[in-house]
């Protein structure tokens, strides 16, 4: 931590606990969320990061544990809470009759110093499709005015909830420009919850992977990867054809070696770090090992 | 809390019911909708020539003033709840429930979407009937001052309760089939296309439970002359019962109302949502995602 950040964090929890009935979701999550940075919450389903994170917005009640977002137990929110937080998620299709101006420039209204709609429109691309009813946006083009209509009040906190589900490569990467902007240049605190690996390494400062109801991981997308599967893979091909695998902590030492035992070029060498994705699989594998019954 | 918000609830309330409005009479599909009733009644009106027995009063007359009745019940008890159901449905209440003072401009604006599509329908079936069929008008300042007071409570009456049954009915679907067969069980017993006074005693009892028929009857006693009395059951309009009644069921659903609304509203979560979608996909016959 350094001494620039602010005293309290955007979101603090400790001991976060959530009980269904005799059902343990989440058992003493906690979480750090500091101004400014954008936290990816990975986790396979029913891992508990929906319930997390719904407390977290104060749309539940929490079990157990201790809870502020933007300096305020998110259960007692009023409306000045509100307005300091955006949401986006995906199972929103609503308003369906509106304009897209229209409903951006009617949300406006519920804030004091909100965007201006043309200019928020000009942000997330949907200028041409301002006359458009909302029913015939595509779906990439609605998600983007969700975010739109999350961010139309400046939250200093957005939610976004696996937002580029079912988007194409080209939407994708316009949206993560969208929320890089965001980010770094209007210093937006973003909790992100995803499934894609790829779009949590691009967009988040920190990760914390979600399983069986704890928070198994958290830390810069690199130093997960060195932490879980600290070996990188080498891989190469002998001489007589037959190809070969090595797990080893030191890689430029293997190819070195194996460099100094060959008589020409190595073929078919190839030096595999451990990514994210490797250490997320690891995490759930281990998750499978340490469970005595298989989680439901 | 600034300033701001709490001046800004009733001002979006009032410029998102204006906007919805718009959009109605924009949509000719559920323009239609509202429109079918008032021919209905009109034809039917236009189509018998007898007296209501025992006074020289047009059947027709009697007719359209049920009609009118059952325009002020469907809106509050058919169309309410089902506005209400599919937005919830849809995410506008979270979306709302996320927004500083969304949902009190939210509740704002179907009170004033759902009074001015009763008012309008019951204005056009009014005004078409006079023109067209010959139908009945107020006489006299007392009878239009008798249809204002009916015309609020009756819709006072069914108003919170619609909104209280659009706070608990699962969805749209299901919403639509369990109103529609009490809602029609009631116009034929509320005495809306016959007198009362033609069916039997125990069931013109039940009836007299329910908003329905007082609205009816307050209607009727500011819209036909007073020689009809004699078809009532009582012999007479009694208005202080109609307003009674009609007041009891306001009061009663709003105690109902408030607090099943609060709940739903508060129990709106992103999940909830999807998992309400998961299940009209699997009840549609499609394969549930996820």
């Amino acid at each position: 931590m350094t001494a620039r950040l602010p005293a309290e964090p955007v979101i603090r929890a400790r001991g976060l606990t959530m009980t269904y009935g005799a059902l343990d979701v989440l058992h003493g999550v906690d979480l750090d969320l500091h101004r400014g940075e954008v936290l990816a919450l990975l986790g396979p389903n029913g891992a508990g990061k929906t319930t997390t994170v719904e407390i977290l917005e104060g749309f539940r009640r929490r079990t157990a544990g201790d809870v502020r977002v933007l300096g305020t137990d998110p259960e007692r929110g009023g409306d000045a809470w509100r307005a300091r937080i955006g949401l986006v998620l995906q199972s929103w299709r609503d308003h369906r009759r509106w304009r897209v101006a229209e409903l951006l420039t009617h949300f406006a209204t519920y804030y004091a110093d909100a965007r201006d709609p043309a200019e928020l429109l000009d942000l997330v691309g949907l200028t041409e499709q301002a006359g458009r009813q909302v029913d015939r946006l595509s779906g990439g083009q609605r998600r983007r005015l969700d975010v739109a209509l999350g961010i139309v009040g400046r939250p200093e906190l957005l939610f976004l909830d696996e937002p580029t589900t079912g988007f194409d490569p080209e939407a994708r990467h316009e949206f993560h420009l969208l929320i890089e902007h965001l980010a770094t240049e209007e210093g937006v605190t973003v909790l992100l919850t995803t499934h894609d690996l790829a779009e949590a390494e691009r967009l988040a400062d920190r990760i914390a992977i979600l399983v069986g109801g704890r928070v198994r991981a958290h830390g810069t997308p690199a130093e997960l990867a060195r932490r879980a599967a600290a070996r990188a893979e080498v891989r190469w091909t002998a001489d007589d054809g037959t190809p070969h695998r090595r797990r080893t902590e030191d890689p430029s030492r293997l190819v070195w070696e194996l460099h100094r035992d060959a008589t020409g070029p190595i073929a078919g060498l190839e030096v595999r770090r451990p990514t994210l994705e490797d250490t997320y699989l690891h995490m759930l594998h281990r998750q499978d090992e340490d469970a005595e019954v298989p989680a439901g | 809390m600034k300033g701001p918000h709490m001046t800004g609830h009733p001002r979006a309330g009032l410029r998102r019911g204006l906007i919805e409005l718009g959009h109605l009479l924009h949509n000719p599909k559920e323009l239609a909708g509202h429109l079918s009733n008032v021919v209905i009644a009109l034809v039917i009106a236009g189509y018998i020539g007898d007296e209501v027995p025992g006074t020289r009063t047009p059947m027709s007359h009697l007719v359209l003033a049920g009609f009118a009745a059952y325009l002020l019940f469907q809106t509050g008890l058919v169309n309410l709840p089902q506005m209400l159901v599919t937005e919830r449905e849809e995410g506008a209440l979270l979306r709302l429930r996320a927004t500083p003072g969304g949902i009190p401009a939210y509740l704002i604006a179907k009170c004033l979407l759902i009074v001015a599509t009763a008012t309008g329908t019951l204005v056009l079936l009014l005004a078409a009937g006079a023109l067209l069929v010959d139908g009945p008008l107020p006489h006299g300042p007392g009878d239009w001052l008798t249809l204002l007071w009916v015309t609020a409570l009756g819709l006072l009456a069914v108003v919170p309760l619609g909104a209280a049954i659009g706070a608990v009915l699962p969805n749209p679907r299901e919403a639509l089939a369990l109103i529609m067969l009490p809602t029609m069980g009631l116009l034929v017993t509320s005495g809306i296309m016959f007198p009362i006074t033609s069916l039997p005693g125990p069931v013109q009892q039940v009836s007299a439970l329910f908003p329905l028929k007082w609205t009816a009857q307050g209607l009727r006693a500011a819209l036909l002359p007073d020689g009809a009395r004699a078809a009532e059951a009582a012999g007479s309009w009694e208005l202080p019962l109609v307003a009674g009644v009609l007041a009891a069921w306001a009061v009663a659903g709003f105690l109902l109302a408030v607090p099943l609304l609060r709940r739903a509203a508060r129990r709106e979560s992103g999940s909830r949502l999807s998992a309400r979608r998961r299940r009209a996909a699997a009840n549609g016959a499609v394969p549930a995602e996820g």
